[in-house]
């Protein structure tokens, strides 16, 4: 590794300690929030689902980084409170994140085929109790790719977060190149890094996913 | 308590906006220009690294179409774009073409990844009958295997295309003046936050909706799939 990584690594390992907490909250409410919407849309809770239905156009049709300003800048001065940058990064990655995840969540819950919705119905389980212990199970297991797709993503998309000044990894790397003037070995190691923990990440999903496929 | 109450009354006032009409349709026109270019350079990246995945041998083309796939995709967008405008400094490259750049060799990863499975798809047995009836190989993969490979992925390539559009707005960072670029301009001289950025949500909307169902229109684009011989 050169002088300029090592010599820095503390201030580096800060920033990506901060990146795998951004990420690890917004992967949990982004989870959330987005098997909740896609549940709602799906089932057509009245005026709830139209509403959802509105919020996943646009947040699918916005860029993070707009939403990361919208949250940051646009909702603090609209509803008059105060907001650190970290907390803006997070609550824009959830919003953001959650509206890809329900979609993908609610493609998972039409996928489960009626007869066997119809199978339990026979069996005497309610309309909620055949959502509840039927479809979501199922369709959340076969959605666990595409999840871990977008976790992925979710990963990378922190790097937005520095824009808006959140010393993140990519934040406190520049901030090192900014003071050392090493652009090549500090992006080299923030791109290397990256690709870690992506790969790390989509492993996980397929050893996950080998677990709890559902076979036939 | 008189502060609070005085923070809460945030009064919406689009006129900011509307006089500054010119810098957004700017940003606007340059988000169009940045997002079209390097749709062309990631098609050229797509289909070529596209095309070596999908040989059948394993080989040295396979193993770098995905090595090229793992490496771009994995590497966060905002990266791509410092590579090119912090750590190739020395080539001085306008801002404009390492946003091009960094774009197009990001999202032809993904447009690789789709080309792939899009040849894939397409069944083996077109391509032996287009031999058969005399077509070279090269014959064969442009008129026989492309047209319907091209429409399959069409639906993907649209999602891929939008996405490229909402990613073009990191092109701000590296000082591009593209429409989040202005947006932040104007905010800076207006404070009228959240009303500028609600507006430049709803014109990448407009152009992201434009491009998917543009790209829907391509004929036959839909149910391509029901009219390839499943046997052949």
């Amino acid at each position: 590794m050169p002088d300029v990584i090592i010599k820095n690594l503390p201030f580096l390992l800060a920033g990506l300690r901060l990146t795998a907490e951004i990420s690890v909250l917004s992967i949990i409410g982004g989870s959330a929030l987005g098997v909740a919407i896609g549940i709602v849309r799906h089932v057509r809770v009245p005026a709830l689902a139209q509403l959802f239905d509105v919020y996943v156009e646009f947040v699918r049709g916005t860029p993070l980084l707009v939403v990361l300003f919208i949250c940051y800048f646009g909702f603090p001065a609209l509803f008059g409170y105060q907001t650190s940058a970290y907390s803006a990064a997070i609550l824009g990655i959830i919003l953001f994140i959650a509206a890809y995840l329900a979609e993908d969540i609610r493609s998972g819950l039409r996928s489960v085929r009626g007869s066997l919705v119809q199978a339990a119905l026979a069996l005497g389980l309610t309309r909620a109790q055949v959502i509840c212990f039927v479809v979501i199970p199922i369709a959340l297991r076969n959605v666990i790719p595409t999840l871990f797709n977008q976790y992925v993503r979710l990963f990378k998309f922190t790097s937005v977060a520095s824009v808006i000044g959140v010393n993140e990894l990519t934040g406190s790397a520049m901030l090192i190149n900014a003071r050392e003037f090493a652009p090549f070995s500090i992006i080299a190691f923030l791109a290397l890094t990256y690709l870690v923990f992506c790969f790390a990440i989509s492993s996980l999903g397929r050893l996950i996913y080998s677990r709890l496929a559902i076979r036939t | 308590m008189a502060q609070q109450t005085r923070h809460v009354s945030y009064r919406l006032d689009w006129a900011p906006i509307w006089s500054n009409r010119d810098l957004l349709v700017d940003g606007f026109l340059t988000t169009i220009a940045l997002s079209a270019s390097a749709l062309m350079l990631a098609l050229v990246i797509g289909v070529m690294v596209g095309s070596a995945g999908a040989t059948r041998a394993r080989g040295i083309l396979r193993t770098s179409s995905a090595a090229y796939v793992e490496l771009m995709r994995n590497i966060p967008l905002l990266v791509h774009l410092y590579f090119w405008y912090v750590a190739l400094a020395f080539l001085r490259l306008p801002p404009f073409m390492c946003a091009v750049f960094g774009l197009a060799l990001y999202s032809g990863a993904y447009i690789a990844e789709v080309v792939r499975s899009g040849i894939g798809a397409v069944p083996q047995g077109q391509r032996l009958a287009a031999l058969a009836i005399g077509l070279t190989p090269r014959q064969a993969l442009l008129f026989v295997v492309y047209p319907q490979a091209f429409r399959i992925i069409t639906p993907s390539l649209a999602s891929i295309c939008s996405q490229l559009i909402k990613d073009s707005s990191l092109a701000s960072v590296i000082a591009v003046a593209e429409l989040t670029y202005q947006a932040s301009a104007i905010e800076g001289q207006t404070f009228r936050t959240f009303e500028v950025y609600i507006t430049i949500s709803l014109l990448y909307l407009l152009l992201v909706s434009a491009v998917s169902w543009g790209l829907l229109l391509v004929p036959g684009a839909r149910d391509v799939v029901g009219r390839i011989p499943s046997d052949a």
